[in-house]
């Protein structure tokens, strides 16, 4: 027993060791210093871009994560607004964020790269005077296909309902995207409140449950790319990645209307080192640095003067179309129709099974 | 005799305090969440409700706890089926590998679970390591499309337990005599029969907690059947999930985990009273 | 007594099953492609990058010290706790014993978010205190019901005669019930070790700023897919592991001549 507990020491100790810890802070004058705490999903920014941050200003950041937008909201409430320096989130879970008052306003004034902020991603519904947030990145759900594995030629949400695609069809697990795409083939908003109207798309959605090959929200381009399928709903960064894997898949912008995913960062409205925050936000928001930031990330690039800095080959894949920009963003809807969309979901989870 | 109690008390006291603060405490908060309304946007109103209890009366709801019930008896039976023997085993080697045993067995557990699904991901796949094994001994003649069916869920679930039935049955079977077997073999009595009427009596207990050890998280388990089963089975973990982030309703996520709370310790009841296993009072 | 050839041959063959996703870990841990089930030929690019990410390899020792300290607290609590019921039987001790094994009972999510509201409440700081306190929570069911099953049926007489003998309580404790119970014990500490060591969505839930863990680092890169770099990072820690226990083994046996 004790030679085991030992062992698991020693191991621990092994690794302490072999992986190198150390957490330097240094301070020089002429620098912010101190730390910041950046809170969002893990991989939204390249190491190299974190480590500039951190030399050119001194402040070290701890970057820690959540998975769910509702878990980042759970958090700050219990922390009123405190505890963290920079949250980066999606577009709905903001708006909340912001009718709780855990956001701060910020002071453009502080930001002398704000200016290169693309107006096309801001003043949207969560933050429509622009008092609280920036963008940072944005996304459309697209469809990808291997022509190699079908014969249906898909131009829009509703050929996934194609009978030829049985078994083989990848979706992403977000009901309010997916239910979504039902709503989109009858003509109707992601939005839409009138019970009747969802309930009538969950009927459609039902049908669309034989195709169902898988739903997962996580590395979803992984299906197609293997070929353990013909075709996948997915999210812009996963259409990204699968494009990069293999460049014989084909792409859809679906013609039933574009569904659109804003991610944007804020101040906690108690941040304990918010200089700091505004430091990165400027940082991050330098064209060079920025352009870098979405060619890791991939996810359509928020900056317009980052866009003549993305190499040739990324640009029509992070640089959104000329056009496009009219996909309409999914937003928070009343209790009932939100519990009829949780609903039709289970429903249509278990029929595909 | 004085002196006795007093330290029993002291081997007591930890598991009190603690049990108490940290564990009835948050558990108490929960059955309270589950008698309000939620609020607007985040959080609860403080209003007395019975509608979350209700609301589980639907069959949609009913139906995910059948699910749930359902691939966690498969699961655990399997479990039981594969684990049993091993531990059993596993108790019978030398003191030697005994050790490298238990240490074998663990060290694929150390590794993350997601990492691990990945890897059967990668044996299950259409045409993957398993698929074209088969066809490369003509024992099938084209892929399986094995993953996001059924019995690739069970799989992930049998393989995610099994630790917890095989390390049971092994620290219960190991201070079993085997001479006390062998004993009753000399004195006649067959293979099995000695098994049966001494070995097996005596690591019931291990068999008991193993199947206690498996069953308990099998019923909240959904990760697995989310991954290796594409999501295609609702399982009342996934609703209790999807009811905190995207649906922000704490109260009805509350209830379904009371719920499946009760459920559990109800099945366990009787499974110990079917068993006649009474002596492990206290062990849920 | 000897053990038959075909014990060892089920025993094996089980273990080697466990081992295949493992094995696939290892071997796409070289692979080039950033596409888990696409083999794209052998790099070392994973490692490389595994080597430049600090916030791994923090997150990594966070985890070691978090499994640890929930290990070591769990193994006083639940030991101490099952010692204590097995010598007197009571309504009180199994409603404690029944409660104490609940938070292995509900998904972690439901149980995250009480932690963090109790925790909350009770002004208790978010960081290493809370995350230690709330493994400890799911890493004592573990080790309580192990030993509990491994006391029953036991032998009192072994440790009344050694009282009886004169030896003190802490004595017997030591020479006589640890010796008996260790095994249970240790299983215990392998299950509860993996089960810290692996958990996110709790962690997630009751962690603070400035201490992440490996799980929620890897979890969490839902926005941009998870890279093989874990696989890289697995492979690494298998081998450590492996390392370890073949010099624990050598110097053991060294000892023994």
């Amino acid at each position: 027993m004790k030679k085991c507990m030992t062992l698991l020491l020693c191991l621990s100790l092994a690794v302490a060791a072999l992986t190198g810890c150390g957490s330097e802070t240094e301070k020089q004058e002429g620098k912010i210093g101190g730390e910041m705490n950046l809170y969002t999903w893990d991989g939204m920014f390249p190491q190299e871009v974190l480590s500039g941050f951190e030399e050119e200003t001194g402040v070290r950041i701890n970057y820690s994560n959540f998975d769910y937008d509702e878990d980042m909201l759970a958090k700050l409430e219990e922390t009123q607004g405190g505890d963290y320096d920079f949250v980066i989130a999606d577009d709905y879970i903001i708006e909340l964020v912001i009718a709780e008052g855990l956001a701060q306003k910020l002071d453009t004034a502080k930001l002398e790269n704000y200016n290169n902020l693309n107006p096309v991603f801001m003043s949207q519904f969560y933050d429509p005077d622009n008092e609280y947030t920036v963008p940072y990145g944005a996304g459309i759900p697209l469809i990808v296909y291997d022509p190699a594995l079908t014969d249906v030629e898909i131009t829009g949400y509703e050929d996934l309902w194609n009978p030829a695609l049985e078994d083989n069809v990848a979706i992403t697990a977000n009901y309010r995207v997916i239910n979504g795409i039902a709503l989109k083939t009858m003509g109707e908003s992601f939005n839409t409140e009138d019970l009747s109207v969802i309930q009538a798309a969950g009927d459609k959605l039902l049908e669309l449950a034989p195709n169902i090959r898988v739903i997962n929200d996580s590395n979803t381009q992984d299906y197609v790319v293997s070929g353990e399928v013909a075709a996948a709903f997915l999210y812009t960064s996963q259409v990204y990645t699968a494009l990069n894997a293999r460049d014989d898949l084909e792409v859809v912008y679906p013609s039933e209307g574009l569904g659109f995913g804003i991610m944007a960062g804020f101040i906690p409205s108690d941040a304990p080192n918010a200089e700091a925050a505004y430091a990165f936000i400027d940082y991050i928001n330098r064209p060079e640095n920025a352009a870098k930031c979405f060619e890791y990330i991939g996810y359509y690039c928020t900056n317009k003067a980052a866009e003549e800095f993305i190499s040739e080959e990324m640009k029509e894949m992070i640089v959104l179309p000329e056009g496009v920009a009219e996909g309409e963003i999914i937003q928070n809807i009343s209790q009932d129709a939100e519990d009829l969309h949780a609903e039709i979901w289970n429903q249509f989870k278990s029929a595909c099974d | 005799m004085m002196k006795n109690r007093k330290s029993n008390w002291a081997l007591l006291a930890p598991m009190y305090v603690f049990t108490i603060l940290f564990v009835a405490l948050p558990i108490l908060y929960m059955f309270l969440l589950s008698f309000l309304t939620r609020a607007e946007v985040w959080g609860v109103d403080f209003t007395f409700t019975l509608d979350n209890y209700k609301r589980i009366g639907e069959p949609l709801y009913l139906n995910t706890f059948v699910e749930s019930l359902k691939l966690a008896f498969l699961s655990t039976l399997l479990v039981m089926l594969i684990g049993y023997p091993y531990g059993y085993f596993m108790a019978r080697m030398s003191a030697v590998w005994k050790k490298r045993m238990l240490l074998l067995i663990m060290i694929p557990f150390w590794t993350s679970a997601l990492i691990r699904l990945y890897g059967w991901i990668i044996v299950f796949r259409t045409n993957g390591v398993l698929d074209k094994l088969l066809m490369g001994l003509h024992i099938t003649e084209e892929p399986l499309k094995l993953l996001y069916t059924y019995p690739a869920v069970v799989v992930g679930m049998v393989y995610s337990l099994l630790p917890f039935m095989i390390l049971s049955v092994y620290s219960s079977a190991e201070k079993l005599d085997f001479t006390l077997a062998e004993a009753a073999r000399d004195l006649g009595a067959s293979s099995f029969k000695a098994f049966w009427t001494v070995s097996f009596k005596l690591t019931l207990p291990g068999l008991l907690s193993g199947v206690i050890l498996s069953f308990i998280p099998s019923m909240g388990l959904f990760f697995i059947a989310d991954i290796l089963g594409g999501n295609k089975i609702v399982l009342v973990g996934s609703v209790i999930q999807e009811q905190l982030t995207k649906g922000r309703n704490q109260p009805f996520a509350a209830a379904l985990s009371a719920v499946l709370m009760v459920l559990t310790t109800l099945m366990i009841r009787i499974y110990r009273k079917v068993t006649g296993t009474s002596e492990l009072e206290g062990l849920v | 007594m000897k053990t038959k050839k075909w014990c060892f041959v089920y025993v094996g063959v089980i273990t080697a099953i466990t081992y295949i996703p493992i094995l696939v870990t290892v071997v796409y841990s070289f692979n080039e492609s950033k596409i888990s089930s696409v083999w794209e030929g052998f790099s070392l690019k994973w490692y490389a990058e595994l080597f430049q990410d600090r916030d791994l390899r923090e997150a990594l020792i966070n985890s070691l010290i978090l499994a640890v300290l929930s290990c070591f607290f769990a193994v006083i609590i639940g030991t101490s706790g099952a010692l204590g019921m097995y010598k007197k039987k009571s309504r009180l001790n199994d409603a404690v014993g029944y409660i104490s094994m609940l938070p292995i009972m509900i998904p972690e999510i439901i149980l995250g978010m009480v932690f963090l509201s109790v925790f909350s409440l009770m002004g208790l700081p978010f960081g290493m205190v809370t995350l230690v306190i709330a493994h400890t929570t799911f890493c004592v069911p573990y080790v309580y019901s192990m030993v509990k099953a491994r006391l029953v049926g036991m032998d009192k007489s072994l440790e009344e005669a050694a009282l009886d003998l004169g030896a003190s309580g802490v004595r017997v404790f030591f020479d006589v019930t640890l010796p008996l119970i260790a095994p249970a014990i240790w299983s215990g500490v392998m299950l509860a070790f993996a089960m810290s060591f692996d958990d996110v969505v709790i962690s997630i839930f009751v962690t603070g700023p400035r201490v992440n863990t490996l799980p929620v680092k890897i979890y969490t890169k839902l926005k941009t897919g998870v890279t093989p770099e874990i696989n890289a990072l697995a492979t690494l820690m298998l081998a450590i592991t492996i390392l370890l226990l073949i010099g624990a083994h050598l110097i053991g046996k060294k000892k023994n001549k």
